[in-house]
């Protein structure tokens, strides 16, 4: 990934760039446990899948949470140290590695158009990811 | 779609967008003045009750659309914050990164369109 150019800033896991990368891995896998533990659970038949509540019966549902929370908390730290304008563009890769985790762990389908948007989103991130360099020069 | 149904996407989209400019300048703060302060503590505060309104919204949102419908709104999130972020938060917003920005709102849309 180009999201860990590690310069001056804080170093090792207090590195932000290094926390971006977890808070994206967290939501991800928290996406793949979530849809694991529903699909599990799931029970069409009872008035209250409706509301989703019957998924805490599922231990997976509770992984997801847990990470979920992991991933807002690096999260704030992220944003006390890079630009909304560059962190919240790159979170995002998100929404191509959650399909792509879908293709690779969930064995779901990939169309063509969805393909083309996945290569899309990449080329999108690249040209964000670009001038990083720059800034953490400056910081 | 009728105009109650845009109101509440509109609306959930919003409250998130607003909420990650609020926790943005929180933690810009504490640089300065730290975590324990009435400003820091309200901002977060507020911050994370508009997430929740978003969670929600999108939740009942959820249970009228399919979430291939909803989900191009939130691709074009990526353009609002850098946007917002720009004017609000005077953060430097270059060509480059709105061309970014862009494509990866059309990369959204498209995924979610297939």
């Amino acid at each position: 990934m180009t999201k860990e150019p590690k310069r001056n800033q804080p170093f090792g896991f207090g590195n932000p760039w290094l926390q971006l990368a977890l808070s994206v891995l967290c939501v991800l896998v928290s996406e793949l446990l979530l849809k694991r533990g529903a699909t599990d659970i799931a029970d069409p038949s009872s008035a209250w899948s409706w509301t989703g509540i019957n998924g805490l019966a599922s231990p997976l549902v509770w992984w997801a949470i847990l990470l979920i929370i992991a991933s807002f908390i690096s999260w704030l730290y992220v944003l006390r140290y890079i630009p909304l304008t560059i962190a919240f563009p790159l979170s995002r890769v998100v929404d191509i590695l959650v399909p792509l985790g879908c293709w690779i762990f969930l064995g779901e389908f990939i169309s063509a158009r969805r393909w083309i948007g996945i290569g899309l989103v990449v080329v999108g991130l690249a040209l964000v990811a670009k001038p990083i360099a720059r800034i953490e020069e400056r910081l | 779609m009728t105009f109650l149904s845009l109101f509440f996407i509109v609306a959930s989209l919003l409250s998130f967008v607003v909420a990650q400019l609020i926790l943005k300048r929180a933690m810009v703060s504490t640089a300065q003045s730290g975590f324990r302060n009435l400003r820091f503590v309200s901002r977060v505060t507020l911050g994370i009750t508009l997430m929740t309104i978003s969670f929600f919204l999108t939740l009942g949102l959820l249970q009228r659309f399919d979430l291939s419908y909803l989900y191009p709104f939130q691709g074009l999130s990526v353009i609002i914050i850098s946007l917002m972020a720009a004017v609000m938060l005077k953060e430097k917003l270059t060509l480059q990164l709105m061309i970014g920005a862009l494509l990866i709102s059309a990369g959204i849309v498209l995924v979610s369109l297939s």
